[in-house]
């Protein structure tokens, strides 16, 4: 009678474990899911203010059509990107051909005068800093949930539920550079 | 050094160490009401501990659903405005993002000093209060520093442990007062009662002159040192730079807090600052905050 007593406590402690590790993983998961979905927020902001930039600019920049070009260029591959790391990639070039704008916008004193141009420049780059933070973020939840793949007992429970770790998001290494501006 | 982002066991000790706090709240409003029963008529006893219980839960209720508003009017703050403080909710949604908090609402409260505070009870309903000081006089990245210090403590729940320390403290100094005053209408007009309630009266009023500060030491250790280094690690591994919060601290260790501005700051808040608006030359095992200078020496360490 004990026996049985024990087996059942012993069963329904497995139980829980179970359930436990499940809702652990899920939870996780969506962690991931969410965070992903604040770094979309942030580049679709960035997209959607570009050609109010690029409106803004154009009186003033007429020469610089190789740099504008690759602004909208960056800008059309964001908002067909599919993938996150297609996203993350192109996000980086808009970013990094923004800031040759932004560079080549020094050599303009009228330009630099105009509040809407500033008023877009502070925003964009707020914008930047949020990308970066929710960057920081999505990989804050990886790392999570790979801990809790890859440890035990989590791994032992990952396995039997299908779950692999995930990989990093990556800066592309071009974005990481500084744009170069020749005047 | 603790694993990164891992709140979870401070949120577990938070979490129990409030519900231990609610604990000792209820018993010492049982014991409270017998006493009080035995010096009335012991007869009387469940009535008493039915209008206690009732006045507490009310009281610890009231004051846990409304604590960051409470919190926000004792130091007389505005909610921030989202153009006049840009800087703030910049900072602020950044490190939002960072923590993957929802979004604390802000609040801004006038003085010269640089200091902050969070308060509230879950991260769903928490608020983030700095100085105009504090944002006239940190830059961007110190701002942050500051702000992801405060998130950390709403991130581990540490504010909900000073809201129901600080309610309890209330209760406390509550009840002293009421004692205190019955003892001295008592003695006024002592003629109809028996010297026996009249001592009972004299030594719980003792008693009670003896608990409150005690009880008001409690909220020091509630976020005890320990945990202000606990808040400054977390805080910057939400803005991977150490730099940001030390340069703050630093600034906030050369200004001081003058006499005219101290009447800004309830006692009862003090715990809840990043800096101790009361901070005293000689540094014991009373204060609220570790050593600034110390702080300021792990940081530059990480």
């Amino acid at each position: 009678m004990a026996m049985m007593w024990a087996l059942i406590g012993l069963l329904i402690f497995l139980v829980i474990i179970f359930i436990y590790y499940f809702n652990r993983l899920v939870v996780l998961s969506n962690g991931i899911d969410n965070s992903l979905s604040q770094i979309d927020v942030q580049l679709r902001k960035r997209a959607d203010l570009v050609p109010n930039l690029l409106n803004s600019v154009k009186g003033y920049m007429k020469h610089e059509k190789k740099i504008i070009k690759e602004v909208t260029d960056a800008r059309k591959a964001l908002l067909g990107a599919k993938t996150i790391e297609k996203k993350a990639k192109a996000g980086s070039q808009l970013e990094s051909a923004l800031k040759s704008v932004f560079a080549l916008a020094e050599g303009y004193p009228q330009l630099r005068a105009n509040e809407n141009f500033l008023q877009l420049q502070n925003e964009l780059s707020a914008i930047e800093d949020k990308v970066a933070y929710s960057r920081q973020f999505y990989n804050d939840s990886i790392l999570r949930y790979n801990d809790t793949c890859r440890t035990f007992p989590g791994a032992f429970f990952a396995r039997i539920y299908g779950k692999t770790s995930k990989p990093y998001l990556e800066i592309p290494k071009e974005a990481r550079a500084v744009p170069k501006v020749e005047f | 050094m603790t694993p990164r982002l891992s709140f979870r066991d401070e949120i577990k000790r938070n979490k129990l160490k409030s519900v231990i706090l609610i604990s000792v709240i209820f018993i010492f409003l049982i014991i409270l009401g017998y006493i009080i029963s035995l010096i009335l008529d012991p007869s009387y006893f469940f009535i008493i501990m039915i209008i206690s219980i009732v006045f507490s839960l009310s009281y610890v209720l009231i004051s846990y659903y409304n604590s960051d508003r409470i919190a926000i009017a004792s130091v007389r703050a505005k909610p921030a405005e989202r153009i006049k403080h840009a800087k703030f909710f910049r900072a602020a949604e950044n490190m939002a993002l960072a923590s993957g908090l929802p979004m604390p609402k802000l609040f801004v409260m006038d003085s010269y000093e640089i200091n902050a505070f969070a308060s509230g009870r879950d991260p769903k309903n928490s608020v983030i209060c700095v100085t105009t000081g504090a944002l006239e006089k940190l830059n961007k990245e110190e701002l942050e520093g500051v702000i992801a210090h405060e998130m950390s403590h709403i991130a581990n729940y540490d504010i909900r442990f000073m809201t129901l320390a600080t309610v309890l403290i209330g209760m406390i100094s509550i009840a002293a007062q009421i004692f205190l005053r019955s003892l001295w209408f008592s003695s006024m007009s002592g003629r109809g009662r028996d010297g026996r309630v009249q001592i009972l009266l004299i030594v719980l009023g003792i008693v009670f002159a003896i608990l409150a500060p005690i009880a008001a030491h409690l909220v020091s250790f509630a976020i005890s040192r320990k945990r202000e280094f606990v808040a400054d690690a977390t805080g910057v591994q939400l803005t991977r730079y150490p730099q940001g919060l030390a340069s703050a601290l630093k600034k906030i260790k050369h200004g001081h807090v003058s006499q005219k501005e101290k009447h800004k700051y309830s006692k009862a808040m003090a715990p809840l600052f990043i800096s101790d608006p009361f901070k005293k030359k000689f540094k014991g095992i009373f204060s609220t905050h570790p050593d600034i200078d110390e702080r300021i020496r792990r940081l530059e360490m990480m």
